[in-house]
């Protein structure tokens, strides 16, 4: 290949060789790719409506309204979150929401689109007539337009300390060992991004997320009972045994069906909750 | 008072009879101004560095109640199918069944209470509910121990109503 192309170039190759789809990697995070943009003229537009949750701190006396926005999907990434990014680069520079990594590893851009929590990254575009409605994550204080402030869940994230604690150091020069058994028990515990899309769709946390921890920190809270090289087990059971922390959950679910990760933060609870209870049963 | 930003004014001074301005989308859910116990300002304990303050163990309300709770529903199940099977059971069978029912159902609507009028934010809501439903639990309970004792009591009663 001649070093001299330039990246422009080379997307452009790749654009022209492939057939049908167009291939995503020739789209930058910041923009339509320019080689999409020249069949786009040729082809039939393909209109999609947004109608997309605004409210600016800078205006409180400002009721938060639906804005509606139009979008040609022909040069449109297939997710939704493309579709926002070429709202703000294209349409609306105001348009304020949070992503990072754009592939569902992050979990900045949980928001509810056509009302369920998930992340606008994983989440494709339906082609069809109907406007898709994009809100904040509900029951949260938003900062503006589509960003939670999502500081108690840090802080509950933080109160159950989650990390690894141990009563005795491993042997000089070892680390904390474990069987493959025992690293298998955090499957589908460990995957979780802590995106608040469950926690955030538990009507117990709706209500009393001042006290309640939620489905994700319980979940994580369980992650570290259930890992064989912690050695606080019982106190991480006592840490939750009130009346708010773990038992105003009431088995709706919302969680796991809510998940963009596909966990089942319910599952968790279900066996926090009797551990909690036989506490220092062995 | 011009030298204040208007923004900072607005909620303090604003008077409470003036209608605020509707927004033209039904479907917008915020909460509005008339609304029965609207959600209050956020409240962050300490710093946004802090971890939530971990509550006091308390067994009590907590494992115990759980566990008790559990028990009472799985209790429930033979004590319910009971009845049926016998077609009718001893007196002290039925108001076991009773208690247990009026006792289930206690444990609901505390449950209720706590989940719709929280200590910390209803702390008057929160009592007065809990005093009323136990004088309820206390009241049903006494009810339901002349019920048995001068009638026929509940499996017989349901009966009559059943075929009724």
């Amino acid at each position: 290949m001649n070093p001299a192309m330039t990246t422009r170039t080379l997307l452009r190759s790749a654009a022209t060789t492939s057939v049908g789809r167009t291939p995503i990697a020739a789209r930058t995070l910041a923009s339509v790719a320019t080689s999409q943009a020249a069949p786009a003229a040729e082809q039939k537009p393909r209109i999609k409506k947004f109608q997309i949750y605004r409210w600016n701190p800078d205006t409180p006396e400002k009721k938060p309204y639906m804005q509606e926005y139009e979008l040609d999907l022909n040069g449109t990434g297939p997710m939704i979150l493309d579709a926002l990014i070429r709202l703000k680069n294209e349409v609306d520079p105001t348009l304020t929401f949070r992503r990072s990594c754009r592939e569902g590893i992050c979990g900045s851009c949980a928001m509810n689109i056509g009302g369920t929590n998930t992340l606008a990254c994983l989440c494709r575009i339906e082609p069809d007539e109907k406007p898709t409605k994009i809100y904040p994550l509900p029951h949260t204080y938003v900062v503006k337009d589509l960003v939670p402030d999502l500081t108690q869940f840090y802080k509950q994230y933080k109160s159950i300390k989650p990390y690894l604690r141990r009563k005795d150091a491993p042997t000089p020069g070892k680390e904390n060992l474990q069987s493959i058994a025992d690293r298998k028990k955090l499957d589908g515990l460990y995957e979780c991004i802590l995106c608040a899309c469950c926690s955030t769709s538990c009507p117990s946390y709706w209500w009393n997320s001042s006290e309640y921890l939620g489905p994700a920190v319980l979940m994580q809270s369980y992650r570290w009972m259930a890992d064989s090289r912690d050695q606080f087990k019982e106190e991480r059971k006592a840490a939750l045994d009130n009346e708010m922390s773990l038992y105003r959950c009431h088995t709706i679910m919302n969680c796991a069906r809510t998940c963009p990760k596909g966990l089942n933060p319910g599952l968790a609870i279900a066996k926090v909750c009797p551990a909690a209870a036989l506490r220092g049963v062995k | 008072m011009s030298f204040i930003r208007p923004t900072l004014l607005r909620p303090v001074v604003a008077p409470r009879f003036v209608a605020a301005p509707r927004t033209a989308i039904a479907a917008f859910h915020a909460t509005p101004k008339h609304n029965i116990m609207p959600a209050g300002p956020q409240v962050i304990d300490g710093t946004i560095n802090d971890p939530a303050p971990v509550p006091e163990q308390n067994s009590k309300h907590g494992a115990y109640h759980w566990s008790f709770e559990r028990l009472l529903s799985v209790g429930l199940i033979p004590l319910t199918i009971a009845p049926f099977a016998a077609g009718s059971v001893h007196p002290v069978l039925d108001a076991t069944l009773g208690a247990t029912l009026v006792l289930h159902s206690h444990i609901g609507f505390q449950a209720c209470i706590a989940d719709y009028f929280p200590m910390r934010n209803w702390p008057t809501l929160h009592k007065g509910s809990k005093i009323l439903l136990n004088i309820g639990t206390a009241i049903v309970l006494y009810g339901l121990y002349e019920f048995e004792t001068n009638d026929v009591g509940i499996t017989e009663a349901v009966k009559r109503v059943w075929t009724a």
